[in-house]
């Protein structure tokens, strides 16, 4: 299967989006979280997944991250990079991958 | 040196002679039907027949093949006729068979009544009508069995009589192309033609002079194979001038039509195809290098096909591939399969590719199923195909069934559907896939039958079906792209590289999709998550889907942070545009094991 999922051109630039790069950066940005604070977030993700709303679902993200704190400068980057109006399908897959990635790193607390 | 050149050109012409399939499936056919023929009334096998084309092709092909083919359509099917009414009266709905069943059960039931009864003269009555039933209607009607069974092989023994007499009569030297009426009524005595579905209106069966006349038909048939047209016109309108072949002439026996092999095209039928007149026997002849004459191919194409009862439906089954050694092989292998299947009801498909198989993996050649080719007909009715089927194994499908451990685990019929209580529908998956049909949704049926415990899982055979699917999928996606070539290498290698992938995914997904059974310990609720999956993936929402696993999966912290269960759901599902369903369903199916 192709690594290159979402591939887009702007002006003379062509960007990539790895969706496995994508996990990763949720992966290290939220493994110093609390389980029960994650297990809630994962939730209200999910739930905004459903109902296709990507502006809700951004602005959930992104006040989560928003932490000078947190290691979130991966993740950031990404979202800077591709956050854009997607359609349905690339959106799913796009938010999926974020919540795996953030389930990934329950620690059973 | 000069005798081995003379060896050596007496072998060439000798391979000349060979009966060999020229790469029309249509002739090759006629050709295969030819050498059952020759078999069913001389009993010559393959072997022999070629023996007998290097040796003297031409008696074979005027004297032996003209009468024979007489002899099999007056004697061998007048013979075969009978014994068919008389199974038929056995077997028929309300036939012999099922009158003595019930007529015994009757006595049961009256047996048990009567060892019930307290009343004396209820009693009474009952053992008249018992005694009736058992010593008067059930004698009867076994001995009427009998006689019906005996009357069979009776008509058998007449048949290998007249077979045996036959062979004998016809093998003596003769000069076949100047025989008298006297003579040729002495090779097939009670001489009456009984009409073939395949030639109903070929002159040789719609013609009252020539049905009853083995003469006249034994020197028409010559003619033909002859392709002796002026000989066959005087001839026509000397012997029979009154009739309306003598009147209208040669027709199709010069340009063969549908009305001497239906799978033949008609001019008549289809007036704006034919730019030019179809082709002639001769030009047929030419091009295709026949070493026999054409009309013996053309009229001995329904011997090919092995006819078979299914469900009420007759089918008419014939594999073709271009060896004739191999098809020959095959289509015996099935016929005697066949025979012995009869009283296991096997599906047909099953009977005949485990003939393939066998055949294969004893000549280990793994080309042979790529170039195999099934055709199939109902019925032919007026000259006419009814629900007439050619069907390729594709090489994709081909490599992968000729692999041994993959074809074990696909070889299984799986219930897929509930008729009524009790009752379900079985596929065989290996027809299924060769006739490259999608094997998804009859395991997601399946799957949904086992979530409502109507029958139990076949787990390994559905992994191994979906995920042979899946990797086509896959392996077609990948060929869609636009640097893709038509004949990868993968191609040229046999798919041994898909094969080998497939293997190895079983291995990984069969370990990884079992941990989905630790996301709960309660039977119920993954019974209860198992059914939402299942009703995502019939709406096909990856969305849906993904939503319901990820929030049940949230509440179970161990799996989700199970890193390689989340890279697998990731890979297989997450990242997966192709066929996520497939690996959505791999996880159903191990939620509904428990």
């Amino acid at each position: 299967m192709s690594e290159n999922y979402w591939e887009r051109v702007i002006g003379n630039a062509k960007q990539d989006l790895h969706l496995k790069d994508l996990k990763e950066a949720a992966l290290n940005s939220f493994k110093d979280e609390s389980d029960n604070y994650k297990q809630k977030l994962v939730y209200n993700l999910l739930e905004t997944v459903r109902n296709n709303d990507q502006k809700e679902f951004f602005y959930i993200l992104i006040k989560a991250i928003n932490k000078p704190k947190g290691n979130f400068n991966e993740l950031w980057k990404k979202l800077q990079n591709n956050y854009d109006i997607m359609p349905e399908e690339t959106f799913v897959n796009f938010a999926y991958s974020i919540i795996l990635g953030i389930m990934a790193t329950y620690r059973g607390e | 040196m000069k005798s081995i050149q003379g060896e050596v050109s007496q072998y060439n012409e000798n391979m000349q002679n060979q009966l060999a399939f020229t790469g029309n499936w249509f002739i090759d056919a006629g050709i295969l039907g030819f050498v059952n023929l020759m078999e069913e009334v001389y009993g010559w096998d393959l072997n022999e027949l070629q023996d007998r084309i290097n040796t003297d092709s031409h008696k074979l092909f005027f004297w032996f093949f003209p009468i024979g083919y007489l002899f099999y359509h007056s004697t061998i099917r007048g013979i075969h006729g009978y014994i068919q009414n008389i199974n038929k009266d056995l077997y028929k709905e309300n036939g012999l068979n099922q009158k003595i069943r019930e007529t015994e059960k009757e006595i049961k039931n009256l047996q048990d009544k009567i060892a019930k009864c307290n009343n004396e003269k209820e009693e009474k009555k009952l053992q008249n009508k018992l005694s009736k039933l058992e010593d008067k209607k059930l004698p009867e009607l076994k001995e009427k069995k009998r006689e019906a069974l005996y009357k069979i092989e009776e008509l058998n023994n007449k048949l290998v009589e007249e077979r045996k007499k036959f062979r004998e009569n016809t093998i003596k030297p003769i000069d076949y192309f100047n025989l008298g009426m006297a003579e040729i009524d002495k090779f097939l005595p009670n001489f009456s033609l009984r009409l073939p579905a395949i030639a109903r209106n070929f002159y040789l069966f719609n013609s009252k002079e020539i049905r009853n006349s083995p003469f006249l038909a034994f020197i028409y048939l010559q003619s033909l194979c002859w392709e002796n047209y002026e000989g066959l016109s005087e001839f026509i309108k000397e012997k029979i001038p009154k009739t309306e072949k003598a009147k209208e002439g040669l027709t199709y026996e010069i340009y063969p039509d549908s009305t001497i092999n239906p799978f033949l095209y008609s001019p008549s039928q289809f007036p704006n195809m034919g730019y030019t007149k179809p082709l002639k026997t001769l030009e047929i002849e030419k091009s295709l290098k026949l070493s026999l004459p054409i009309f013996i191919p053309l009229l001995c194409f329904e011997h090919t096909f092995e006819n078979y009862y299914e469900k009420g439906v007759i089918r008419n089954i014939f594999f073709y591939t271009n060896n004739l050694d191999l098809c020959y092989s095959i289509n015996k292998k099935m016929q005697i399969r066949k025979e012995k299947a009869k009283s296991k009801h096997q599906s047909l498909l099953k009977i005949t590719f485990n003939s393939i198989i066998d055949e294969l993996v004893e000549n280990k050649a793994d080309f042979s199923l790529e170039n195999m080719y099934l055709v199939e007909y109902e019925e032919i009715e007026n000259q006419k195909l009814i629900n007439v089927e050619y069907i390729g194994v594709p090489k994709l499908q081909a490599s992968i069934f000729i692999d041994d451990v993959l074809r074990e685990a696909l070889n299984i019929s799986i219930v897929h559907r509930k008729t009524k209580e009790n009752h379900f529908e079985l596929k065989w998956l290996p027809e299924e896939f060769i006739k490259g049909r999608p094997l998804y949704p009859l395991i997601l049926s399946h799957a949904y039958l086992v979530l409502n415990k109507e029958i139990k899982p076949s787990y390994y055979s559905s992994l191994y079906s979906l995920i042979i699917e899946a990797n086509i999928l896959y392996f077609r996606a990948e060929n869609e792209k636009p640097n893709s070539t038509i004949f990868s290498e993968n191609y040229f290698n046999n798919y041994k590289g898909l094969v080998q992938g497939i293997k190895e995914d079983v291995r990984r997904t069969s370990y990884h999709a079992s941990l989905i059974k630790e996301i709960s310990k309660d039977k119920d609720k993954k019974a209860r998550i198992a059914r939402d999956l299942i009703s995502a993936l019939k709406a096909k929402d990856k969305n849906l889907f993904l939503n319901i696993l990820l929030k049940n999966l949230n509440e179970s912290k161990e799996l989700a942070s199970n890193d390689s269960f989340n890279r697998w759901l990731m890979e297989k599902i997450v990242r997966n545009d192709a066929c996520f369903e497939i690996y959505g369903l791999i996880l159903v199916m191990n939620l509904v094991r428990g």
